[in-house]
């Protein structure tokens, strides 16, 4: 037993150095994508000797305790083992409970809000917004608005102008509004750690903060329709902020042409008429 | 003599290498991107299949179906760039974004329109947005950027007018795009996105690039 006992502590010392090399999505491009990799690694750390003493009992009880007759017989009675009972009850819940605790803790981190309630709250300045705030660390408001097949991004700090790709500033925290034009859809920006769903009539607001550049993908993960497998965007930029100002000031003078015909910013949107297209 | 025989034989030997080696390499190679080719889409959009002006489908399972025609998969040439010309029959529906009103991703940022005033007398003009209440339909292969609204015909305009829009854009390389239409455009279906916008061959297709 004891010799086991010796084996398990080793093969688990090494399960655990090997499971803490490994890099674990959605890796570290936001702090929330990171906060999850790290608890991600925690969870799988800690895991690993639970897993390999059940691979373990598996193994010794199919090596050692196998049938050496071919008579079919019981094997000796089990009467129970108090200190044994004692301890996998408490290890198991302590466990369980740090993981349960861990988990919260890295949920509420992610400050995840959602609303539903009369539209017409404005956030950030709304339509009337005025453009680069120039304030560091006043979160950006960006509004993400599915619709059958695609994205379409609104900054409402900047004056509602609306997107075709979402590009975010380096190490500035962002707060995103997900909703949805028509029906049930789901915003995935797998890489910043964000998975929101996008309903009609609903503000899912999460929270992001980018922390290195470089591009993401966005995509749909809810099943939503003909072109579901391609409501894929893969042009999602995090850049600096300097890149951000020249991009943002060039999408609102492209926004120009189009923005008397586009209703002011509102937390969301339903898909009304009914009668649309009948 | 041998000599010179031996020249002619040498000779030939090489020239026949040399065909040998000329049509086998021809036969080897592959076609490369067909730079800076231009190709022409035609197409016609229309409030019912099965009665369309230019390429009805009387025999359609959804003669009454919205759609693009004379198909909806069409193949372009890579690194080109496309001309299209909609011939736009259906009357308007209306954007629910009204964002897709403009014009996006074509050569110039604009497109070609005739249409139809509210006086019923033939317009034309270069556009880079319409009111999104008088959208149609969309030409919409977002993969390339492309997002181009199609102005309804006028209930003004005589009988049987069709608006034409023109335009341009460029390919990417080879592989499938998906186009779709983004106004909800299916009559008779809740939010106008059932039928014709969830079936391949009527709102929606493929672009093949090649």
């Amino acid at each position: 037993m004891v010799r086991l006992l010796i084996v398990w502590v080793i093969l688990s010392a090494i399960g655990i150095a090997g499971v803490l090399q490994i890099n674990y999505p959605p890796y570290d491009q936001s702090i929330q994508g990171q906060d999850q990799a790290t608890t991600l690694k925690l969870l799988t750390a800690l895991a690993t000797p639970v897993f390999l003493a059940v691979v373990m009992m598996v193994l010794y009880s199919a090596i050692f305790f196998r049938r050496t007759s071919r008579e079919l017989v019981d094997g000796p009675p089990m009467l129970g083992n108090t200190p044994i009972q004692i301890a996998w009850v408490a290890i198991s819940s302590i466990l369980v409970l740090f993981l349960a605790v861990v988990g919260i803790a890295t949920l509420s981190s992610e400050n995840v809000a959602q609303l539903v309630g009369a539209p017409g709250r404005t956030i950030g300045g709304g339509q009337t917004g005025g453009g680069t705030t120039g304030e560091e660390n006043k979160e950006i408001h960006v509004q993400v608005i599915a619709q059958q097949w695609y994205f379409t991004y609104r900054y409402a700090d900047y004056g509602g102008v609306e997107t075709t790709h979402l590009y975010l500033p380096v190490n500035h925290p962002v707060e995103l509004h997900v909703t949805s034009l028509d029906i049930i859809h789901s915003f995935w920006a797998y890489q910043l750690g964000v998975k929101a769903d996008a309903n009609p009539g609903v503000d899912n607001i999460f929270h992001v903060t980018p922390q290195k550049t470089g591009s993401f993908q966005v995509r749909c993960s809810e099943l939503c329709g003909l072109w579901h497998g391609h409501m894929v965007d893969s042009e999602g930029q995090v850049v600096n902020q300097s890149d951000f100002d020249t991009w943002i000031a060039q999408q609102q003078k492209d926004f120009e042409t189009i923005a008397k015909a586009v209703p002011s910013y509102a937390p969301y949107y339903f898909p009304l008429p009914l009668t649309k297209g009948s | 003599m041998i000599r010179r025989l031996s020249f002619v034989g040498a000779a030939v030997v090489i020239v026949v290498i040399a065909l040998v080696a000329f049509v086998g390499l021809f036969m080897l190679r592959q076609p490369g991107p067909l730079e800076g080719t231009t190709t022409t889409l035609h197409l016609e959009t229309v409030a019912a299949v099965g009665q369309a002006l230019e390429w009805p489908r009387p025999n359609d399972p959804h003669p009454d179906w919205v759609g693009y025609l004379p198909t909806t998969t069409w193949t372009v040439p890579a690194n080109s760039t496309i001309q299209v010309q909609i011939d736009q029959e259906d009357g308007a529906t209306g954007l629910r974004n009204p964002f897709w009103g403009k014009v996006f991703g074509t050569e110039g940022g604009n497109m070609h329109v005739t249409f139809f005033d509210d006086k019923g007398n033939p317009q034309e003009g270069d556009m880079t947005s319409i009111d999104p209440t008088q959208a149609a339909h969309t030409f919409a292969i977002p993969d390339l950027g492309v997002f181009v609204p199609l102005l309804g015909v006028n209930p003004n305009a005589p009988a049987g007018s069709t608006n034409v829009i023109t335009f341009s854009f460029k390919t990417k390389g080879p592989g499938h795009y998906r186009w779709q239409c983004f106004v909800p455009c299916a009559a008779k279906t809740i939010f106008g996105n059932g039928g014709p916008m969830q079936t391949i061959g009527y709102m929606g297709g493929t672009v093949i690039v090649v």
